[in-house]
């Protein structure tokens, strides 16, 4: 090799080291500079979707609490269960409460973290993992191992239960759909917002509108269970109330009359329409039977929790 | 190599004679993709502007330090960090434009436009002729979105903004993707059949 192609050749590899350093050293100062600006804009986006699907504006009700449930996969060497992290106390002890697939209690530990820390996930990643070996360690046995899996928020108002608000993603036409609803506290439907969604625009993506989602509310449990997609086309006066342009009493009437309709399909979005339903149902379904468990244990073993 | 077009003519290069879309056929995916109503093709266009102006002019500040056998990998990587950085800074201060612009902004890395505005302008030429070609070209790519969005959303969903104008859906056809070859076809040949007028106007003239 000649001397003028190796001078070639490190020219080339410093340069090129450069370059990435200095990109590099670009893009790091931007995100140290912004990144904190962006967790809040999440915050307080996820906060004000929130609010929304309860029913509330600007004007948000002052005695009203949210207690988060964490939800963990626990796995030991011989079988798998659940831990739910409960906020116990006045919020600043947590329980994780483990129960077996079929939904019977195995034990329960105590976590020493408030919900701020909760809040952190790799805090309470930690948090969980060293409370459950901890208790291990006392029984010489092995070590479990934690993975978070989901997690569901508890309303209360003047400390009654009155809403749950869970996180979801499900499959769509092309890719997932995420989204956040709000049952009540007999899990009748209140609303969903989708977060996310790369449906086609003009057709699939039209499961944001409004008057779409609307059809959703008010619907209990029984009925949700048993919802169709139909795609004979909305009658009229429905698609008037579903899309805000009659209100008050009148729009009472219309609403209960169409009260057992089956969801109307955007028109040439069939299977997004029905990706969406389908997945509320599998999401409110799969809700419902962990809240019952998880009620159950927690009337079992006498503790004392906030909701 | 030295630039002879005044910066006006640089300018307008970019917006008509040598529209992106129109004229170049660059970046036609994206123009396909991304151009089913007005807005997100202006929200695109916004974000390409600026990210081919910023690499313009740091290609055109670093010629001099830019080793020529590996000028497509760097000028990759200084797409890459502009777009990095556009998205990083819109996250944090617009929220809400970047809730409808963040899944576009990623994929401007690999827009065919920009590296071909930085190979065969911005490496040879001074810093204040780079900075008007990379604004022409940019509103030019944006021109070509607005107009391809404005006749897609029109035909295929009857509004304009997301205004209803029309009250009806003409042709649902124009939303899928593959109607955005026949706009752009279309658009090709009414740019072609204007630009040959007004050709033959001149040489009446003269």
């Amino acid at each position: 090799m000649n001397r003028a192609a190796l001078k070639d050749i490190i020219s080339i590899v410093v340069r090129l080291t450069v370059t990435c350093l200095l990109a590099g050293a670009v893009m790091g100062a931007t995100f140290v500079l912004t990144h904190e600006a962006k967790e809040r804009n999440e915050q307080a986006r996820d906060e004000r979707v929130l609010y929304a699907i309860l029913g509330y504006g600007d004007n948000r009700p002052q005695n009203m609490a949210l207690h988060t449930v964490y939800r963990y996969v626990l796995a030991r060497e011989d079988a798998s269960s659940i831990g739910y992290v409960v906020p116990v106390g006045d919020g600043a002890q947590s329980v994780v409460m483990e129960v077996d697939l079929d939904g019977h209690f195995v034990q329960h530990f105590e976590l020493l973290a408030d919900s701020a820390r909760l809040r952190n996930d790799g805090e309470r990643d930690r948090a969980v993992i060293a409370a459950l070996n901890a208790g291990m360690h006392a029984q010489g046995e092995s070590t479990i191992q934690a993975r978070y899996a989901d997690k569901f928020i508890i309303a209360t108002q003047n400390g009654r239960r009155n809403a749950y608000i869970l996180d979801g993603k499900y499959p769509g036409f092309k890719t997932f759909i995420r989204v956040k609803m709000a049952l009540d506290e007999k899990f009748s439907l209140m609303g969903f917002e989708v977060l996310e969604h790369e449906e086609d625009p003009g057709l699939g993506a039209e499961i944001t509108q409004p008057w779409f989602r609307n059809q959703f509310a008010g619907k209990s449990y029984e009925q949700i269970k048993k919802l169709q997609v139909t795609r004979s086309p909305v009658p009229d006066p429905w698609m008037d109330v579903l899309s805000g342009k009659i209100t008050g009493s009148e729009a009472q009437t219309i609403r209960q009359q169409h009260a057992d309709d089956d969801i109307y399909a955007l028109t040439g979005a069939t299977i997004s329409s029905r990706s969406v339903l389908q997945g509320n149902q599998a999401m409110i379904r799969k809700f419902v039977t962990r809240m019952e468990i998880l009620d159950r244990v927690l009337k079992e073993q006498h503790i004392e929790t906030l909701f | 190599m030295a630039n002879t077009l005044t910066k006006p003519q640089l300018l307008g290069r970019g917006l008509l004679s040598q529209n992106p879309i129109f004229k170049l056929a660059l970046s036609m995916c994206p123009a396909v993709g991304m151009s089913t109503t007005v807005m997100t093709g202006l929200m695109l266009g916004c974000a390409v502007l600026f990210v081919q102006v910023f690499s313009s002019l740091t290609i055109a500040l670093f010629k001099r330090q830019i080793h020529p056998r590996i000028r497509i990998p760097t000028y990759t990587l200084v797409i890459a960090t502009w777009v990095t950085v556009i998205d990083l800074v819109l996250a944090a201060v617009f929220p809400a434009a970047y809730a409808q612009m963040g899944i576009f902004i990623k994929l401007i890395v690999a827009f065919a436009i920009i590296t071909m505005r930085l190979e065969t302008f911005a490496c040879k030429e001074s810093v204040p002729d780079s900075f008007v070609d990379a604004v022409g070209m940019g509103f030019g790519f944006m021109f070509g979105m607005v107009v391809i969005g404005f006749v897609r959303e029109l035909l295929g969903s009857g509004t304009i903004l997301g205004y209803d104008v029309l009250g009806f859906k003409p042709f649902m056809f124009f939303i899928l993707p593959c109607a955005g070859f026949f706009v752009v076809g279309l658009m090709m040949a009414f740019f072609n059949w204007i630009e040959q007028k007004y050709r033959e106007r001149m040489a009446n003239k003269s």
